[in-house]
């Protein structure tokens, strides 16, 4: 979307001209601009830039004691450790793998729950609906995994009546091999509702007059889906899209911490709980920093990949060129 | 796998020893030479010698009897006393008061509600008791590890703050421990006589408060020597099916109840967890250490390399297999293990001997009268079992390093008051505040009233305590009888492990390859994977820096000997 | 403002049987999956220890039923305080976070504008790597956070989700309105304000909704900034009662004792009650957000 400037539109000076004034013309017409996102700007910097000389601990063998300032320098060690240990592919793997898995599983359903629930008539079927739909949001994880346990675990309902009746237990709860498929699930009954409510916003600013349009022109339901709401929700799906691809390697800690036990380490390591466990917990922060500073830096690259294609697809994505 | 960093580490070490940082350096000769300051860098321990010149001298109190005493056992040892009554006219075991109108803000941990902190009259009567003004922070227990290494790096810490043994790991607490006051000149030797209460202390609690040959820390909780925990039973179910508890004396005859204990119908397990983090319970019944122990020809060696561990990971996995442990514990779910066990939906359950008190009857009586839990005497895999000693605290109280010595006598002196006894009349302050308004006494145990049922919390008490006895909780006396019986017996089989309440910081890069082997544990003793994974695991230990570390502790053995 | 639209617009089919039947269906299974666990929560909430122990864990069909656990809670001096406290700061930061957030979404909402796309590159880089929690720490204490309230409300006040969010809304805002609103000479602080803002209401609630749920949850920055517990909020005080009954590690020594004055409690239906209690403001809120999802809903002076 291009802006329209407001200037003297009648003569076109030279282009070299122009391209010389360009930048001081361009500070003076969006300088309110600029000074709107001065004040958001100065909180990131104080508060996410100024800490980040922490850095550098991913180079040092930080200790507590010794500070930023005393710890040894140790160079690209630390990442020499990461990259030779299997240990940290592994937790890289799955990391992938959950996220592509709740890519495809879980990414669409917020939105398919959003234009379902819009789609009530009764306004109070609807807010009720809406309103318990996103009370898990607010459950912590631990308990979200001691409800899943009470119902699906080896204790719970469901594998009792299979037992009493001969069947072979399903012990979905403590299998690695379906692990991934599990968190997904978790991640769908707490999050979904919460996801909807961004979509909802989205379809509150579609033009309703779009829709008597068409229905008069004869559009049925599902064209009216297809060529009004979808394209209408468009640039927010994709921006969402593009911001969980950025985030493809934040899948999840609490979750996994709490059934590592369950279903072992192979199953349920990812990277921020190899960080963790590597790193924080074990007096190690330059390792951890050190897996964290990796994460940084590939994010910002599937970020980048996720909105080149998103151009490709006419989509603003995060930003435009 | 050949190690390509290896070229790294060397020249790393190198590095590290020129610079005089790092314990591996260190450790040959306790190098002097820190990077910009006089802090001496090192594993922080203290050797056996200068130990006995430090430590103060013990001297217990005799005014108070108990209705049990104490029974001693090998390596100092003692189980606790046990009083089946607050002594009715209790003691008074300091003389004026301690304080002289000083305020000192405080840190402690709590793991429970937490109590208002103004308009508290448990805290105004105890802070009036002792003259003083503390200012009692309570923090959230599950997240103060969190809290700590801001705290340090930042130099945030209050005047009198608490840290617990198992956070002191990612602090370099060998050097962060120079922030504190060094208690030494106030409590070595026989001048801790000006403060008797702090004198009743066992010398087993005072040893892990050394640090590089300085006394530090004052303990929080201590006793004759604890222990992991024991493995507890569900006694009327047991008499309800003729099971004999005293015929149970192997980790085979354990086992073997699996089949009749466990009733998936019913909804009932035989067994929780009964292996515990880190091999916690399972260590005394394979009789393998639970660090470092000493092998047959007097060499160190990790419990990783224990024949006793594969043998109790093969007797788990077979447990587990069999399908006689609960579900949920095999989905690590432990918070709710005390409920299973009330419940009875578990029969045997391996637990921390603070569970056996009368508030856990008291809970597991509610649904079910005869409700009663007892511990097994000790099992052992094969032979006669022996129990590891933990050191006699596991929670210290620290000065703050900036405050001046009028203030540390100060608070040494409110440190006296609050380490009164069981059984004299400034405990009682302490532990429930005022008779009639925070607790009444009933059959002559003190019982919390409901005012101070939300006031009085652990908070004093978490900055210096006097050793614990076993004492009547919710009017349940049974309960104190059988855990003081079990103790007593218990104690006969008491060993002091290798480096026995010696603090030693571990170099910082060989901190996390435990945790490889920990999680391949998980897996196999779940059955999850073959014996075959966890030999292969501790054989990437070794060569990541097993071996490394054992050097190391062999270094601490010569320079600072074993603490046994 | 809007005018809830009750009956089918004219141009709307009916739902075919089957089509309802299928959403019918969807709607009952999540809600089921949703409600039974929350239910259970709730009962759990208010069963007495003999019900929890027979149960074995979560209720659902109680033996007996208490309000002791709520009383106990209520009756802690210090959770009137802290709501207090939270109510504060959810306020105060949710306006800050707001406007700053807004005012940073426009400035970034039109492409082609100078330095936008560096800003913006500024944004993303922080959602990607942080100094940690010592720096952080490190930086907020020289600043004199700690033991402050605005350790609560500063560090966090830009969430650049949010301003992305926000920004995409802004951007997508009918190009003829702001042109009209140009030609009719107002700048770009007029056009934020007369233009912009009325027709983005849906995403406004939105984002507040977002922002004060954020600072209501506060927990960590409490955790590590605030020593003092009568300067907590609700979350922290709250989140003490969920460990009841959980035990010191390496110790085995069980914390329940000395605090009940109920014995009949168990601790699990204390957490519960923590859990229940921690819902009640949200469904109070969310009426007032769902306000703006509501069909029918007719955007800006576009008419035609």
């Amino acid at each position: 979307m291009s802006a329209i400037t407001t200037e003297k539109v009648v003569v076109q000076p030279a282009v070299e001209q122009r391209r010389r004034l360009r930048w001081h013309d361009k500070l003076r017409r969006d300088r309110s601009l600029l000074i709107m996102a001065t004040p958001a700007v100065l909180l990131l910097i104080v508060f996410s830039y100024l800490p980040m000389f922490g850095l550098v601990t991913a180079f040092q063998q930080y200790d507590i004691y010794y500070g930023f300032n005393n710890s040894p320098f140790v160079g690209g060690y630390q990442f020499a450790r990461l990259f030779t240990d299997r240990l940290f592919w592994q937790a890289l793997e799955n990391t992938l793998v959950i996220s592509a898995v709740q890519l495809v599983l879980y990414f669409p359903i917020p939105i398919a729950l959003a234009l379902m629930l819009n789609s009530i008539m009764s306004a109070k079927i609807r807010s009720f609906v809406q309103a318990v739909v996103y009370l898990p949001h607010f459950f912590s994880w631990v308990l979200v995994i001691t409800i899943f346990q009470e119902v699906l675990g080896g204790a719970g309902p469901i594998n009792h009546f299979l037992r009493e009746n001969g069947m072979a237990t399903w012990d979905i709860m403590t299998d690695p091999a379906t692990f991934k498929y599990l968190v997904t699930a978790q991640a769908v009954w707490k999050e979904a509702g919460w996801g909807i409510i961004v979509f909802l916003a989205a379809l509150a600013a579609i033009d309703q007059n779009l829709y008597e349009a068409a229905a008069a022109d004869g559009a049925g339901r599902w064209r009216r889906l297809w060529h009004i709401t979808l394209p209408g929700m468009r640039s927010v799906i994709v921006l969402l899209l593009v911001l969980r691809l950025g985030n493809a390697l934040t899948v999840g800690f609490e979750q996994m911490l709490i059934q590592r036990q369950a279903v072992g380490r192979d199953a349920s390591e990812v990277l921020d709980t190899f960080a963790y466990f590597y790193g924080v917990v074990n007096n190690n922060f330059s390792y951890g920093t050190a897996a964290g500073v990796f994460k940084g830096v590939l994010s910002l690259i599937l970020i980048y990949a996720a909105n080149k294609v998103a151009h490709v697809f006419g989509e603003d994505g995060l930003y435009r060129r | 796998m050949p190690d390509p960093l290896k070229g790294a580490a060397t020249n790393r070490r190198q590095f590290l020893a020129l610079t005089g940082l790092g314990a591996l350096a260190a450790a040959s000769g306790g190098a002097l030479v820190g990077c910009s300051s006089n802090k001496p860098s090192g594993p922080g321990t203290t050797s056996a010698n200068d130990l006995s010149k430090i430590l103060p001298q013990y001297i217990p109190n005799t005014a108070v009897k108990p209705d049990v005493a104490g029974v001693a056992g090998p390596g100092g040892a003692v189980s606790d006393a046990v009083f089946l009554k607050y002594p009715s006219s209790p003691v008074k075991t300091v003389a004026s008061v301690p304080g002289k109108g000083g305020s000192y803000t405080t840190m402690t941990p709590l793991w429970g509600a937490i109590p208002p902190s103004s308009g508290n009259s448990y805290y105004d009567a105890v802070n009036k008791a002792i003259g003083a003004s503390l200012k009692l922070q309570p923090a959230d227990g599950n997240t103060y590890g969190d809290k700590l290494p801001p705290l340090f790096a930042a130099d945030k810490l209050p005047d009198w703050i608490q840290i617990p043994g198992w956070n002191t790991n990612n602090l370099n607490f060998g050097q962060g421990v120079s922030k504190f006051a060094d208690l030494t000149p106030y409590l070595a030797g026989d001048k801790v006589k000006e403060y008797l209460n702090l004198a009743n202390i066992p010398t087993a609690a005072w040893a892990p408060c050394v640090w590089n040959s300085k006394l530090y820390g004052l303990p929080v909780y201590p006793g004759g020597g604890g222990i992991n925990g024991a493995y507890f039973f569900r006694r009327d179910i047991f008499e309800k099916l003729g099971i004999k508890a005293d015929s149970i004396k192997t980790a085979d005859d354990l086992a073997a109840l699996g089949a009749q204990l466990t009733s998936t119908a019913a909804n009932q397990w035989a067994f929780d967890d009964l292996f515990g983090n880190d091999a916690a319970y399972i260590c005394q019944m394979f009789k393998f250490p639970s660090k470092w122990g000493l092998d047959g020809s007097g060499k160190l060696i990790h419990k990783y390399e224990h024949e006793g561990l594969i043998e109790a990971l093969n007797w788990h996995a077979k447990v587990v297999k069999a399908g006689h442990v609960h579900p949920d514990a095999v989905a690590g779910n432990n918070q709710n293990a005390k409920q299973r066990f009330w419940s009875g939906h578990v029969t045997v359950a391996a637990d921390g001997t603070g569970a056996w008190n009368g508030d856990d009857a008291k809970s597991g009586t509610a649904a079910n009268p005869n409700y009663r839990r007892a511990a097994f005497k000790l099992l052992s895999a094969s032979g006669a079992p022996t129990i590891e000693l933990r050191p006699g605290a596991g929670m210290f109280g620290y000065l703050n390093g900036n405050l001046k010595p009028e203030q540390i006598k100060e608070c040494l002196a409110i440190a006296n008051y609050l380490a009164a006894p069981y059984g004299s009349a400034e405990w009682l302050t302490v532990n429930f505040g005022t008779e009639g308004d925070t607790y009444t006494m009933q059959d002559g145990n003190p019982v919390l009233t409901e005012k101070g049922g939300k006031e009085v919390a652990t908070t004093f008490q978490f900055l210096v305590t006097p050793p614990t006895p076993t004492t009547v909780q919710a009017g349940f006396v049974d309960v104190a009888k059988d855990y003081g019986a079990w103790q007593a017996d218990m104690v006969k089989y008491a060993m002091k492990p290798p480096f026995f309440a010696m603090n030693i910081t571990e170099p910082s890069q060989y901190s996390s390859i435990g945790q490889a082997v920990n999680d391949t544990i998980t897996d196999v003793k779940f059955g999850r994977k073959p014996i075959s994974a966890f030999q292969e695991a501790v054989k990437t230990w070794k060569s990541q820096g097993g071996d490394a570390l054992r050097a190391f502790y062999e270094d601490i053995r010569q320079k600072y000997g074993t603490g046994q | 403002m809007t005018t809830e639209v009750l009956k089918r617009a004219a141009w709307e089919e009916k739902p075919t049987p089957a089509g309802h039947g299928a959403k019918t269906l969807t709607i009952a299974v999540v809600l089921a999956v949703i409600l039974v666990p929350i239910y259970m929560v709730v009962i759990t909430s208010f069963s007495t220890q003999a019900s929890v122990n027979e149960a074995g864990g979560l209720v659902l069909v109680p033996s007996g039923l208490t309000t002791a656990a709520y009383e106990q809670i209520f009756s802690n001096q210090l959770i009137m305080h802290s709501l207090l406290v939270s109510f504060g700061i959810t306020a105060i930061g949710t306006a800050i976070s707001m406007v700053v957030s807004v005012l940073c979404a426009y400035g970034l909402s039109r492409s082609g504008s100078f330095g936008h796309r560096t800003i913006l590159m500024l944004l993303i880089f922080t959602m990607f790597f942080s100094g940690g929690l010592i720096p952080s720490f490190l930086v907020v204490a020289a600043l004199g956070g700690y033991g402050s309230y605005w350790s609560l409300i500063l560090p966090g006040a830009v969430s650049v989700f949010n301003v992305l969010i926000l920004r995409s809304f802004f951007s997508s805002t009918a190009q003829d309105l702001i042109d009209a609103a140009k030609v009719d000479g107002a700048g770009d602080w007029r056009t934020l304000w007369s233009v912009v803002l009325p027709t983005s209401k849906a995403v406004l609630a939105v984002m507040t909704l977002f922002y004060a749920v954020g600072y209501w949850n506060t927990f960590f920055n409490a955790l590590l900034y605030l020593p003092d517990n009568g300067m907590w909020p609700l979350q922290m005080i709250v989140y003490t009662y969920t460990l009841q009954g959980n035990s010191m590690p390496g110790t085995g020594v069980t914390n329940t004792g000395q605090y009940f004055g109920h014995q009949e409690l168990s601790p699990l239906s204390i957490q519960m009650a923590v859990v229940t209690l921690t819902l009640i403001p949200i469904l109070l809120i969310y009426p007032f957000v769902q306000r703006h999802f509501t069909k029918g809903v007719l955007l800006g002076a576009i008419k035609g």
